[in-house]
């Protein structure tokens, strides 16, 4: 049999299409020929990547269609949903269970929102725990108990809200507000925005305004140029620089006192947040400079270090390893704080490191901004080529982590030669620009490899007996990139990593979960 | 906790062998559709006996010797209608060969991945309705006013072209030693 005659007969079996005679000519072949064989594997692993990949083809119609669970694996699901709790309980897993990791690559998330969450100062959201600075404003109706937020709209229009609110953003140009004090800085491109209240709509027309709504009435302060108020059933008024006005909820006019300093401004914001920012900037270098004498610190780079942008990033463990910072730029720290980075996205970027030394159980611990991940590998930390012993801890571009120490040669046909712990998913582009704190620990002890971030555990992988590798070496090595990029395909060569890194620790033996959260708590901006 | 750790690892390992246990069971009952019920009835079976697994010894090998018994016991259910099975020395062949092949199943889809981005927007559509949409091949060809066979011949024509290109990408990064 000719591969042109077999391959289709090999198709249409998998298809459930093959005729009668047709399989018993395929099966007596396969049952002789090994090579048959193989490529009725090939088809058939093909034919299942088809199946989960092909959804990611045409993005605006996979991410209705494609659920974590498909229906065919509800059993297992139904026992991930039964013990879900326990597991939370009992090692903090939490999305490791919910995922097939095929086809989280094929619901591929797309950013909604018309606002950022720009800044805020101890702001506590109703269910929203995970409301952070950077992250968009969800759609639908918000509540703010407390604190101060500013959001950026994508218009332009800066807002400063005081809690206790409760609003939506309804699009770019327009937002509800039932209840709360606001105060808007309305740039010219976005004249005509537009506040929604029970008792009538504001039309900016001018610079800056401030509203206070309660149930009772909404009142208008304009601070800079002019707005429109548009009170229901009633004729619109202007109002002007200095002028305010009180719209109770019955629908009559009262005047009351121009009082712009009830409402937070923009400048004492930034002072209030400003000065809590550089209070925990310097409650972390603080605890840096403790952590720098952690006898299991290996090397201990916190990038603030480096000798004022000389290309010599200093390590601040006691072993002395200053790295050599190549092509990679400065750039602001997770505080926003300048110089007190290194982006790696210039091609070529990287930290060169040279550690000695031989280790059982490792950790490793960064935090880095990740902008985009558009190589297939995209490096925090690789040794150079890939030697039997070695660590490689790096992103797949669909946002896994992907950790492993290689334990033999690859000689065809004997498996692997190594164990990867991949993680879930981690990372997507709405994500883009935020720090993370990234913590992977290699016990060899309890054989697993266990990947955080943001102080919590994603997930863990069991290493057996045939991979586990007790003695780790790093020699040289590459911070934000890979020593020996190869011929032929860009995707594979190319793995700087499109971001920026500001703290990078290395520690012999293996941090608990604990000692994770306790450093993502010291040090979260 | 003994037990939650025990039923932990189990979940994991599960989850993260789904895959490999969906292929390994339609390797032994190609074309069939009910490749998805043998593989969910797999899933319970391997639930129920979770605790004879020794933690630390070979998962894969364990779900896999399950899987197999699941499909004999579909096919003897089904022996009344059976059609085209494998015989005995071929399945034993085949369940054997595909543990060995059922590793790393995460680079294959990446490569894919790359591989589908490659293929002219016309072949991206149709694989887009066979395996995602799993729009009848009848209905397809109506649609684009072509014939069955000759989308069969395309088909067979891009399986092997992705091929080609998934097994570079793979050897490409292999001798890039990940």
């Amino acid at each position: 049999m000719t591969l042109n005659d077999r391959d289709p007969l090999i198709d249409d079996l998998i298809e459930g299409s093959i005729s009668e005679a047709d399989f018993f000519k395929l099966e007596a072949e396969m049952r002789v020929s090994s090579e048959a064989r193989q490529a009725y594997y090939s088809r058939l692993k093909l034919t299942d990547s088809l199946r989960s990949e092909s959804g990611l083809l045409f993005e605006e119609e996979s991410d209705q269609t494609v659920s974590a669970w498909p229906g065919k694996f509800s059993v297992l699901a139904g026992i991930a949903a039964v013990f879900a709790v326990a597991f939370i309980s009992a090692f903090g897993l939490k999305s490791s269970l919910e995922v097939r990791t095929s086809d989280i690559a094929a619901a591929e998330p797309i950013a909604t929102g018309y606002a950022v969450l720009a800044e805020h100062s101890e702001a506590v959201w109703v269910n929203q725990p995970n409301l952070n600075r950077g992250d968009l404003v969800p759609q639908g109706p918000l509540q703010m108990e407390s604190g101060l937020a500013r959001l950026e709209l994508f218009s332009g229009v800066t807002i400063i809200l005081e809690g206790k609110a409760e609003f939506e953003i309804n699009s770019p140009m327009e937002m509800s507000v039932l209840h709360g004090k606001i105060r808007a800085l309305v740039p010219t491109a976005a004249h005509g925005f537009r506040v929604l209240t029970t008792s009538g709509d504001v039309v900016d027309l001018g610079t800056e305004f401030a509203l206070n709504v309660t149930p009772e009435h909404a009142d208008m302060h304009v601070l800079d140029g002019e707005i429109e108020w548009h009170p229901k059933g009633e004729q619109k008024q202007h109002l002007s620089n200095g002028q305010s006005l009180r719209w109770t909820a019955t629908g009559n006019p009262e005047s009351v006192a121009f009082e712009p300093s009830q409402f937070t401004g923009l400048a004492d914001f930034e002072q209030r947040f400003v000065s809590q920012r550089l209070q925990r900037r310097q409650a972390w270098s603080d605890n840096a400079a403790v952590l720098g004498n952690d006898t299991r610190m290996i090397a201990y780079y916190p990038i603030h270090q480096s000798n004022e942008w000389g290309r010599q990033l200093l390590d601040s463990s006691q072993s002395g390893l200053n790295g050599t910072v190549v092509s990679a730029r400065n750039d602001a720290d997770r505080w926003g704080q300048s110089g007190s980075a290194l982006n790696f996205s210039p091609a070529g970027s990287r930290v060169r490191v040279s550690i000695p030394g031989e280790h059982r159980s490792v950790t490793f611990y960064c935090w880095a901004r990740i902008d985009s991940l558009d190589r297939m590998y995209n490096s925090l930390f690789l040794t150079d080529g890939h030697e039997l012993n070695e660590p490689h801890w790096q992103i797949m571009n669909d946002g896994r982590l992907f950790f492993s120490v290689k334990r033999r040669d690859a000689v065809p046909g004997s498996g692997k030669d190594k164990h990867i712990a991949y993680s879930p998913p981690m990372w997507d582009p709405s994500q883009s620009g935020k720090w993370l704190q990234i913590a992977t620990v290699y016990n060899v002890d309890e054989q697993t490899t266990t990947h955080f971030v943001n102080g919590e555990v994603i997930s863990q992988d069991r290493i057996t007996d045939e991979y586990i590798v007790d003695t780790v070496r790093i020699g040289a090595a590459s911070i934000g990139n890979w020593n020996e990029p190869t011929r032929g395909d860009p995707n594979f060569a190319l793995r700087n990593l499109n971001g920026a890194i500001d703290e990078f620790a290395i520690f012999s033996g293996s941090l608990s979960a604990s000692e994770i959260a306790e450093l993502y708590e010291k040090g979260r901006p | 906790m003994e037990e939650q750790k025990q039923n932990a690892a189990i979940v994991s390992l599960l989850t993260q062998n789904q895959s490999a246990l969906r292929l390994y069971v339609e390797s032994l009952m190609p074309g069939d559709p009910h490749c998805d019920d043998v593989a969910q009835d797999t899933n319970t079976i391997i639930w129920e006996k979770r605790n004879d697994f020794e933690i630390g010894t070979n998962f894969k090998a364990w779900a896999f010797s399950i899987a197999r018994f699941q499909v004999r016991k579909y096919r003897f259910k089904q022996a009344k209608d059976a059609r085209l099975v494998f015989c005995d020395e071929l399945e034993e062949i085949i369940a054997e060969e595909m543990s060995n092949h059922l590793q790393d199943l995460s680079e294959h889809h990446i490569a894919l991945q790359a591989c589908l981005k490659s293929l002219k927007p016309s072949d991206r559509d149709l694989i887009h309705h066979r395996y995602f949409k799993k729009t009848p091949l009848k209905e397809y060809a109506a649609k684009m006013g072509r014939s069955i066979g000759g989308l069969k011949v395309t088909l067979h024509r891009i399986r092997n072209r992705l091929l080609l290109c998934v097994e570079r990408r793979i050897a490409l990064a292999k001798e890039a030693q990940v």
